[in-house]
This record gives C-alpha cells, sequence and structure tokens, in this order.
C-alpha cells in the first residue's frame, strides 16, 4: 500500500474518532436544546458533567485532521478551504462559540459568577458546527468542487447548497445527537436513562432515515458518488452499517446498557466509513485522486513513523481519561457517586 | 472595503494576538501549579493545596479559550493563507504533527487534573501536572519553531518552483529556533508568574494580608524572578543571532537607516521614514555595534543598504521593540526589588510602593510578548516566508475575507466582554476553606 492511502487512512480515521468522541459533544448541545420533560433540567445537568472532563480532549481531533491534510495533503487542504470557505467558516465559529459557552458555563456554575445565555449559545453553536460540517462533507463527496489548473473555480455557495450536501449536514447532526443519547444511557438509569433511551432510539431512526434518502438523492445530485456507492467494497461497508444500525437497536430495546456505547459508536464509524470507502481513491470526488493531492514521500514518511511512536503515549493516557470518568452523571445521584470514591 | 491580504493579515493578527496571551498561560499557569500543589504535598500545608485548586479553576477556563483561539488559527491556515500552506503544509506539518501530539497530551492529562480533585490520589493529581507542564513546553517548542522557519527556511530545495528534497529535522532545527523557542518559551513563565503575582499584590493593596496572599505571592514572584534574567539573556543572544542572519530585521528593531561603523543603541525616539532618520532617541554611543557584534567599532547596516521592496516598515517594528525591552526591564527591577526586600526584612512585607510596582508589571509580560510577536512578524515583512515566499502571494484567492474580519473581530468582542465579566467578579484571594466543599454524606 502506497504512503498517500495510509495517510488517506490516518485522515479517514481521524474522522471517525472525531465524529465518535467529538460528535458526541456536539450531541450534547441537541440535547441541550432539547431537554424536555419533568425531569428536563436533569438532562441538561447530566450531560453537562459527563462532558466536563473530556470535550477540550475530543476536540483535539478536529487538530489532528487537520494538520495530517496540511502535512499530507497540502494541495487539498487549499482546495478545500478555498471552495469551502463559506461553510468552514461558520463551523468555525460554531466552534468557538460552543467551545467558549462551555467553559464560562463551567467556570461561572463553579464559581457562582454565571453568565445569561451560555446555554442557549452553547446550544445553537453546537447544532451549527456539525450541520455546516456535514455540508462541507456532503460537498467533497458531491462532486461539486471544481478545479481547474490547481485553482479552485466552483463558487461561494454552488458546491454545498445542494441537496446532497444539505442531506449530508443534516445526517452530521443526527449522527451527534444518537451518540450522545446512546452514550448517556450508559452514564444514567432509572427514569433519566428512560428518557435517553427514548431519545436514542428516535434519533436512530432518524438517522436510518436521512441516509436512506441522502443515497436517493444522491442518485440524481451526486452522480459520481452515487456511482461509486454500487462498487463491491462500498456496499458491503454500507451493509455493515446497516447491520450495526440495527443491532444498536435491539441493545437499546432490550437495555444491553454497556454494550449501548460500543455499537452505537460502531454504527457511526461504518457510516463514515462507507463514504469513505464510497470515495477511495478520489481525495475529492469527481477529479482529485488521493495521489494528486499528496504530499512528497519524505513527508508522508516522518508523518507515517510519527504517529504509531505519538499514540504509545497517547492511547494509554486517553484510556486513563476515559476511565477515570466513566462514571454516572445523574445529578440526583453525584454525591452518593462522590461517596463512593471517598470510600 | 479592505483587499484580501490586508483583511486576511488583519485577522490573523488579531486572532493571534487573542491566542497568543492564552498560550502563555497555558503554559505558565501548569508550571505554578505543579510547584504550588507540590509544595503542598511536601510541606502538608493546606494553604497551598487550596491555592492550585483554585487557580486550576481559572486555568480550565482560560486553556479552554486558548485551545478555541488555537482551532481558529488551523482554520484560518486554510481560510486565509491557503496559499502559503499549499506551498509550506508539506514542510513544517510535521512539526504541526508533533505539535499535535503534545497538544493532545496537555488537553488528556489537563482533563484529568482539573476534574479529578477527589477521584485520584493527591499524589497522583499532582503527578499530572508534570505531563501537563512537560507538553505545555513542547506545544511552545514546535510552534515557535514553524514560526522559527519562516523567518530561516531551511530543509528543502526548490527547483522550478516545486519543493524538493525536504528534511523534516533540518526544518524543525533551523538556525532561527534555538533563539525563538528559547524566548517565547520564557516569556509565558515571565507573564504568567508576574499576572498571578498581580491578583495577591491587589488584594494586599486592599488590606488584605492573609498568610495566603503573601504566600501566593511569593510563590508566583519566584517563578518570574528566575525566567525574568534568563529570558533578557536568551534577548540579547536573538538580537546577535538576528544582527547577523536577518539584518534588515535588525536594523528596523534599532531605527538605524543608515549603515554605520560604532553605531548608537537608540532608545525611544521618533522614527522619521521621510529624512530616513531616528530622531530624538537616547543615543548610547557604539552600543549597538558592540551589543550586535561584540566590537564598539563593527560595522552595522542600515535599512538604506537593502533592496527598499525587502525591507519592513521601521515604525512597526522600532516602537513594539523599544515597548519589550522596556516591559522587560521594569520585570526585572520590580523582581529585584520584591526579592531585596524579602531578604532585608526577612518577611513578606511589601510596602505600598512596591505593591503599586508589581500590580503595575502584572500586564507587562503580556504587552512584552504581544509587543515582541510584532517585532518579529512585522520584522519579517514583506515576506511570509522570509526571501522564498511574499505574504501578498500567501493568501487565499477567495474575496470577501473582510466579512471574516468583521465577523471575528465581533466574536472576539463578545468573548472578551464575557470572560471579563466573569474574571473580575472572581476572588482567587480569598481563602475559605470548607465554602465550597462540604462534607460529602458517606454511603455504606
Amino acid at each position: 500500500m502506497s504512503l498517500e492511502i495510509l495517510a488517506a487512512g490516518v485522515v479517514m480515521a481521524g474522522l471517525i474518532a472525531y465524529a465518535m468522541f467529538g460528535g458526541a459533544d456536539f450531541g450534547g448541545g441537541v440535547w441541550t436544546a432539547l431537554a424536555s420533560g419533568p425531569r428536563g433540567a436533569r438532562q441538561r445537568e447530566a450531560i453537562f458533567q459527563a462532558m466536563g472532563p473530556v470535550w477540550e480532549t475530543n476536540h483535539v481531533w478536529l487538530i489532528l485532521v487537520l494538520v495530517t491534510l496540511w502535512t499530507a495533503f497540502p494541495t487539498a487542504f487549499a482546495y478545500l478551504f478555498t471552495a469551502l470557505f463559506v461553510p468552514l467558516s461558520i463551523a468555525l465559529l460554531g466552534i468557538v462559540f460552543r467551545g467558549a459557552a462551555f467553559a464560562y458555563r463551567h467556570f461561572g456554575a463553579s464559581e457562582g459568577t454565571e453568565l445569561p445565555a451560555t446555554g442557549l449559545v452553547f446550544s445553537v453553536a453546537s447544532i451549527l458546527t456539525p450541520l455546516f460540517m456535514g455540508f462541507a462533507i456532503g460537498a467533497v463527496a458531491g462532486g461539486r468542487i471544481e478545479v481547474e489548473d490547481g485553482n479552485v473555480v466552483s463558487g461561494y455557495v454552488s458546491p454545498w447548497v445542494q441537496p446532497f450536501a444539505l442531506a449530508c449536514g443534516l445526517i452530521a447532526v443526527a449522527i451527534c445527537g444518537f451518540l450522545t443519547a446512546c452514550y448517556m444511557t450508559a452514564r444514567t438509569d432509572g427514569a433519566l436513562r428512560e428518557d435517553f433511551r427514548r431519545r436514542a432510539l428516535a434519533s436512530s431512526v432518524v438517522l436510518g432515515g436521512l441516509t436512506t434518502a441522502a443515497i436517493a438523492i444522491a442518485y440524481w445530485n451526486a452522480e459520481a458518488f452515487w456511482d461509486r456507492l454500487s462498487a463491491p467494497g462500498p456496499i458491503v461497508v454500507m451493509l455493515l452499517a446497516v447491520a450495526g444500525g440495527i443491532a444498536s437497536l435491539i441493545v437499546l430495546w432490550r437495555g444491553l446498557w454497556p454494550l449501548v456505547p460500543p455499537v452505537a459508536a460502531g454504527t457511526v464509524a461504518l457510516v463514515i466509513a462507507a463514504w469513505g470507502a464510497a470515495q477511495y481513491p478520489y481525495f475529492i470526488l469527481p477529479s482529485e485522486r488521493i495521489s494528486d493531492v499528496a504530499a512528497n514521500d519524505t513527508t508522508l514518511r516522518f508523518f507515517l513513523v510519527a504517529l504509531p511512536i505519538g499514540s504509545l503515549i497517547l492511547v494509554p493516557s486517553l484510556v486513563l481519561l476515559y476511565w477515570t470518568f466513566s462514571e454516572n452523571t445523574d445529578p440526583a445521584r453525584r454525591t452518593t457517586a462522590r461517596g463512593r470514591a471517598q470510600r | 472595503m479592505f483587499d484580501t491580504v490586508t483583511s486576511a493579515r488583519a485577522l490573523m493578527g488579531l486572532s493571534l494576538a487573542f491566542h497568543i496571551g492564552f498560550t502563555a498561560l497555558g503554559i505558565g499557569l501548569p508550571l505554578l501549579l505543579l510547584l504550588a500543589e507540590g509544595i503542598g504535598l511536601k510541606t502538608g500545608n493546606p494553604l497551598y493545596r487550596e491555592m492550585a485548586r483554585r487557580w486550576s479553576r481559572v486555568a480550565a477556563l482560560l486553556f479552554a479559550v486558548g485551545a478555541v483561539s488555537g482551532t481558529v488559527l488551523s482554520f484560518e491556515f486554510g481560510l486565509l493563507w491557503s496559499r502559503w500552506m499549499e506551498f509550506s503544509g508539506e514542510i513544517i506539518g510535521f512539526t504541526f504533527a508533533l505539535e499535535g501530539f503534545a497538544f493532545f497530551t496537555e488537553a488528556i492529562f489537563l482533563g484529568i487534573y482539573i476534574y479529578g480533585w477527589e477521584r485520584l490520589s493527591p499524589v497522583a493529581h499532582w503527578l499530572c501536572t508534570i505531563p501537563i507542564t512537560v507538553a505545555s513546553a513542547f506545544s511552545a517548542f514546535f510552534v515557535i519553531s514553524a514560526n522559527a522557519w519562516m523567518n530561516q527556511p531551511r530543509g528543502f530545495e526548490l527547483v522550478n518552483g516545486q519543493v524538493s528534497d525536504i528534511n523534516p529535522w533540518r526544518v524543525m532545527f533551523n538556525p532561527a529556533t534555538p533563539y525563538q523557542t528559547t524566548h517565547g518559551t520564557l516569556a509565558a513563565y515571565v507573564a504568567a508568574g508576574f499576572a498571578v503575582a498581580g491578583v495577591y499584590a491587589w488584594a494586599m493593596l486592599r488590606g488584605d494580608r492573609s498568610e495566603y496572599n503573601r504566600r501566593a505571592l511569593v510563590l508566583a514572584l519566584a517563578v518570574a524572578a528566575v525566567a525574568t534574567p534568563l529570558q533578557i539573556v536568551s534577548g540579547d543572544l536573538s538580537a546577535r543571532f538576528l544582527a547577523r542572519n536577518q539584518p534588515q530585521k535588525f536594523a528596523a528593531m534599532e531605527g538605524q537607516f543608515k549603515t554605520e561603523k560604532g553605531a548608537p543603541l537608540r532608545i525611544g525616539g521618533w522614527v522619521d521614514v521621510n529624512a530616513r532618520e531616528t530622531r530624538y532617541a537616547i543615543e548610547i554611543p557604539k552600543a549597538l555595534s558592540f551589543l550586535g557584534y561584540e566590537d564598539f567599532n563593527a560595522e552595522v547596516r542600515g535599512l538604506d543598504d537593502f533592496a527598499q521592496d525587502e525591507i519592513p516598515e521601521p515604525r512597526l517594528v522600532h516602537y513594539p521593540f523599544q515597548v519589550m525591552v522596556a516591559a522587560g526591564f521594569f520585570m526585572l527591577f520590580v523582581a529585584a526589588w520584591f526579592f531585596v526586600n524579602l531578604w532585608r526584612t526577612r518577611s513578606v512585607r511589601p510596602g505600598r510602593w512596591l505593591l503599586y510596582a508589581i500590580l503595575a508589571a502584572s500586564p507587562m509580560g503580556f504587552i512584552a510578548i504581544e509587543a515582541g510577536w510584532f517585532v518579529t512578524e512585522f520584522g519579517r515583512q514583506p515576506w511570509i516566508v522570509w526571501q522564498v515566499m511574499r505574504t501578498s502571494e500567501g493568501a487565499t484567492p477567495r474575496e470577501g475575507v473582510w466579512v471574516l474580519l468583521i465577523v471575528f473581530s465581533l466574536a472576539y468582542a463578545a468573548l472578551t466582554a464575557g470572560l471579563l465579566m466573569l474574571l473580575l467578579r472572581w476572588r482567587p484571594h480569598l481563602f475559605e476553606p470548607r465554602r465550597r466543599f462540604p462534607e460529602v454524606p458517606r454511603v455504606t
């Protein structure tokens, strides 16, 4: 396997990790906005507590994707940020505001200096960011980014204001909501868990519907993507993703709580992998192959050697982080949880 | 509105100016946490643990803003400077990849540290400060070394406009790297030390001379007092490096227009670009030649000696340089005053004037960092990669960057306003041991 294909695999893996971890943080904003019923405040608080220690780390996956892009695919990085100037700018604004709002809210809560509207800003920004990132991904897959002689010639909106790209934006938001609801069922219990279970079931149905719709839309709005989807590789991954979706429904329905987060995360990984498999060997459909936009071999080799060495430090640290904070975050139960920790 | 290059420069400048302040604390505060919690463990004095706990709250807030404002920069590499990154990405990318690892490690242990007060044993909790301190210093090294490469681009060949023969080690360890990374990283410890000290000096001025405040003040100033003289030495080494390797920047810093043997050191002054001289400065005869070349009669090249479309605007370099140096020496003076006072009285009883001086020095570290960064960036102009690529050639082909400039200016204003509202009501100097941590009911 050539170096640039490996590096493209790193981009894909980074995006999957960002979706699995960071996506759940965005979903936290979705369910903060949609918190409802007699336990609405407890839903918000449980999400807030669960995100606190991990959101900054989850966010670093995005940095990893960006760094990999400009190191291993500098040409593609330039094309993407030129062609997707508008949606990426809006996604960036969302990242800034949601991060700041979360941090301000957390500081305010612990020091008794709350600011107004941080919850609202956090929610709105958490929905806008995956929506516009989804638009951007839909534009890459949809084949509307036009490059001629090394220059992006498509306009500010034409690549992503397309039915297919818009559907991808909605899918991204649905993925986030689905993940958060699933993850929270493993960190709560009783009635609160039931709330999140219902949200998880609803969002898995929405996600399934949207992805089916997107494939149908691709038939007439993203021809290049449609053509590639019908190859054997992508079809296998897609079928696996469907199986994952069904498995998620089963574990949610049967209440097999410890299995819910890994099955949900695996389903999302397969959905994104299906997109990646359909794109291969193109970096930006329909014209830019992975090899067209890759950096030179020396850079790729250094990068690909540094990656496993860095992972020797990173992976155990990540395990330590998630292990330290993997317990129940229901506010009604927090005192007992702390009591346990003390004992 | 503004053209693309002007808007992109303004927005990048704004974004970096905003980000740099948070990174200084992101590098400096972990060292203070390491010391405070470590002293608490060693001596058993609960004041220090409480100190670290209170600092860690604001650290969580500031690091978060630092993280998102850093994300802004990585997006802006593409949104504003896509042509620069298309050229430079594969050259400096490896450096950024290593920075990514360092930042990742920092974020992980920071999460554990800040949220783990109740979950980890005291020693395990303290141990988390070590990877945070080390990783944040490494982050600074990698990022600044990428900037150093923009000043001294090495480790690649350019054949017909195509990059080849990349050597990532030579890129990372380019000639400017040791000077810039040392100067940039030490600056963070100076700034963090004085910023924290200012909080406690202010509390003492308001009459609260509790043991907690005195100990916090000494600890913060101790870090600053070690870092500040080292920083001034590293600044001197950097200036000598520039005199030899980036003489245009050196001349602009010093307001030197004419090439001159035995050039004087100019302090302050007014840079008259029309008359091509720096007027009304305090001139120390032959000192500039000596500082740059260790020889009172050495020749210092002036700006007029270079191609006029390849020199920086001297007013944007000379004035910030004066500000940086002045701030540095003022902080050195304050730190010396405090510790001489401490040594003579054998107690922490700073007088009012000393406390006012510490308060005045409190923002000086940040002012010096921003000014120093102005010097290095404006001093490199008109190049984005020195003598390889002009800044105007690196910008995005997109128009409408001015819209982003306006939108993000408003966003930064909102973030700053929110931050000020939070911090101005914060009272880190009030030591109230049991207020926030009531007894937890035990469940058996």
